[in-house]
């Protein structure tokens, strides 16, 4: 094993893949410099053909990915913040996620949105969001947010190799933290949740860096309350499964997303529960998530975004 | 319009403490009072006060992102305080605190900014379409940079502004870089300029380092555009002193901007040969040179310290802020 940076992380699984495979490539503004260091150095190695820098234009961004994604190429188009991958919006909702589907599956589209999300950077509304909602209500994306370099690294790896448009949202604040990865090759699958932390009383679900919070909160409460936190890693495809096999265990459960509350993927995840866990459950579900506000710049940011604080007074109480 | 001297000595002066301004936003970005991030304006002053002096309170004004709008908004009559007080987090911003770097001020007809880059072109439309419903001749300034141009929606809105014949001028900061992309890697011709008269818009090419030179073209558009002969677009060719976001690498693609080049830039100083000039015309004395700079270094000490002590918002406006009654 070694110890990694999560930035680092997703640097060595493009690397790789860009050599595993050479019609994979990236494309994106301010790419070969990289604008959070996801893609910096690669174009030592792999050149400017294959590390593309565009001009800003994130709709032929997008578009350039699904079209040459649909002649055999396996784009990885970078939009720096999510927030920008709204001006694409027709490329990647209507194009990318429909286009196999409405040509009765005559073309395939293996390609990686990616880009950076979520707030605690005081960054304000135009670049913090966390967009996740609006990719898993799409039929035809997969939706891939990493919370640990473990899996950011593996979780790209499959992103890239998977024969669908997938968006692979890694969090800002995130880039920084190490973990451990083996030396060699490995994979994480799409569709896998991971049980980041074993407990009987109560199910946290969480991605992305709402996982860190609910670690940190766990670890906090574990005199009193016996927390499991599990990380569906990918939120299309959706492992419920695993979630609702944990439900079944501990009879409660609390969904952590850093989306907005309303219609966001807690809201989904909780429907879900209720239809297939509803009779184990002892309480409620409770869902913690970002207030039904554009996330607002400076200090106010700290009063529409999800808190720990928030998480751990919904475990006490749930736990109560 | 025929400049008198008073018209220059303004100029200068705002110039002036836009950079002071530029400075002392920087240097609360690295003491931690500016909370989000900061694009430096140094190097294309000249732009952004040559274009927004001696405008209508009421015209509109979409400012270059560069400077998050500093030059712009001071040339229009805006606050740099209340720019300032947003910056960093508080209550006594122009949005209340609540944006961290966005700007507005609709008095002085600046109606807000985008953190979205090219965002302008399809907003500035609709600001030109109703300054032309008012029938008021007012006009609208609709500035973007070379990396803006390379939005797609800049097409649609040249060719409807055109078509519309709205009161718009489209200003093009024209600093040859997009981040860490030089134009001469993602723009296919010389001039930005061209993509405007593809669609019959006039547009001339100016020296964006020279004020009066922008200045007088972007007076020229807005006459023709309070006279209802539509839109005009003026390219300044000016340049970026700073690296794209304070803190960021000064790089072009992967490769460290030098220390020469960026020294050979600073000899075109916007600010050193307007004073130079005005000081051989004899417009300015030495001693005004002087009070003008000490004049806006205590006007922004005060400013920050106005900032500091102002209060953060109260969260309870939030709610307030998301739909009108
Ligand atoms: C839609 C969008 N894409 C990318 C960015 C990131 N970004 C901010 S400023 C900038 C460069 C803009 O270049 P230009 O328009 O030439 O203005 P300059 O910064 O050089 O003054 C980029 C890429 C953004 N804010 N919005």
């Amino acid at each position: 094993m070694k110890e990694i940076r999560f930035v680092q992380a997703i640097n060595e699984a493009l690397e790789e893949e860009l050599s595993r495979d050479e019609k994979v490539y990236i494309i994106g503004e301010d790419v070969q410099a990289g604008t959070f260091g996801v893609s910096t150095g690669l174009v030592h190695k792999f050149g400017p053909e294959r590390i593309m820098d565009t001009p800003l234009s994130e709709t032929v961004i997008a578009g350039a990915a699904v079209g040459s994604a649909m002649t055999g190429y396996r784009p990885v188009a970078e939009f720096m913040f999510a927030d920008f991958m709204y001006v694409a919006g027709d490329e990647i909702f209507a194009k990318a996620a429909k286009w196999r589907f409405i040509h009765g599956g005559t073309v395939e589209l293996p390609l990686v949105f990616m880009a950076s999300m979520g707030g605690y950077a005081k960054l304000g509304a135009e670049h913090s969001q966390s967009p996740e909602s609006m990719f898993m209500h799409t039929p035809g994306l997969k939706l891939v947010v990493p919370s640990t370099p473990y899996d950011a690294k593996g979780l790209m790896k499959s992103a890239i190799r998977d024969n669908n448009p997938v968006v692979y949202l890694f969090h800002k604040r995130l880039l920084g933290l190490k973990g451990e990865i083996p030396e060699e090759e490995y994979v994480v699958p799409l569709g896998q949740a991971d049980i980041k932390r074993e407990g009987t009383d109560v199910t946290v679900v969480a991605t992305g860096m709402m996982v860190q919070f609910a670690l940190k909160v766990a670890e906090e409460l574990k005199e009193k309350v016996s927390v499991e936190v599990i990380d569906p890693r990918t939120l299309e495809p959706l492992d419920i499964d695993t979630i609702i096999e944990s439900v079944k265990k501990t009879g409660r459960a609390i969904v952590v997303d850093e989306d907005t509350k309303r219609c966001g993927v807690a809201s989904e995840i909780m429907a879900q529960i209720m239809e297939l866990a509803f009779d184990y459950l002892d309480a409620p579900i409770q869902r913690i998530a970002a207030a039904n506000y554009p996330i607002p710049g400076g200090f106010m940011e700290d009063y529409v975004l999800p808190q720990t604080k928030d998480i751990k007074a919904a475990i006490e109480a749930i736990a109560d | 319009m025929k400049l008198k001297n008073d018209d220059l000595i303004f100029m200068y002066k705002t110039m002036v403490r836009t950079r002071k301004l530029d400075e002392i936003t920087i240097k609360g970005l690295q003491e931690g009072k500016v909370l989000a991030f900061y694009h430096s304006s140094q190097g294309s002053e000249a732009l952004a006060v040559g274009a927004a002096s001696f405008l209508r309170p009421d015209d509109y004004l979409w400012a270059h992102h560069r400077g998050h709008g500093i030059g712009y908004i001071l040339a229009k009559g805006g606050s740099g305080r209340d720019f300032l007080a947003e910056h960093y987090g508080k209550a006594t911003g122009s949005c209340l605190g609540v944006s961290g770097f966005h700007f507005a001020d609709p008095e002085n007809g600046a109606l807000g900014a985008a953190g979205t880059i090219g965002s302008v072109f399809p907003m500035s439309l609709g600001w030109g379409l109703a300054a032309k419903k008012h029938g008021r001749q007012q006009v609208t300034i609709a500035c973007f940079g070379d990396g803006g141009s390379n939005r797609g929606t800049l097409h649609e809105a040249f060719n409807l502004s055109s078509v519309w014949k709205l009161p718009i001028v489209w200003i093009c900061d024209n600093n040859g870089m997009a981040q860490y992309t030089p134009i001469t890697d993602a723009y296919a011709k010389d001039d930005i300029a061209d993509l405007a008269t593809g669609y019959d818009i006039p547009a001339v090419v100016v020296d964006g380092m020279d004020i009066i030179a922008v200045h007088e073209a972007v007076q020229a558009a807005v006459e023709k555009a309070r006279a209802g002969e539509g839109p005009s677009m003026i390219e300044a060719k000016t340049k970026r002193f700073r690296e794209h976001s304070i803190g960021s690498p000064d790089v072009v693609h992967n490769q460290p901007r030098t220390d020469e080049e960026i020294a050979e830039m600073k000899k075109l100083d916007p600010i050193i040969t307007f004073k130079a000039k005005l000081l051989e015309q004899g417009v300015l004395t030495k001693a005004d040179v002087e009070k003008i700079n000490n004049d806006a270094e205590a006007e922004m000490a005060e400013m920050d310290q106005f900032c500091v002590d102002s209060q953060i918002p109260d969260p309870s406006i939030l709610n307030t802020l998301v739909y009108a009654e």
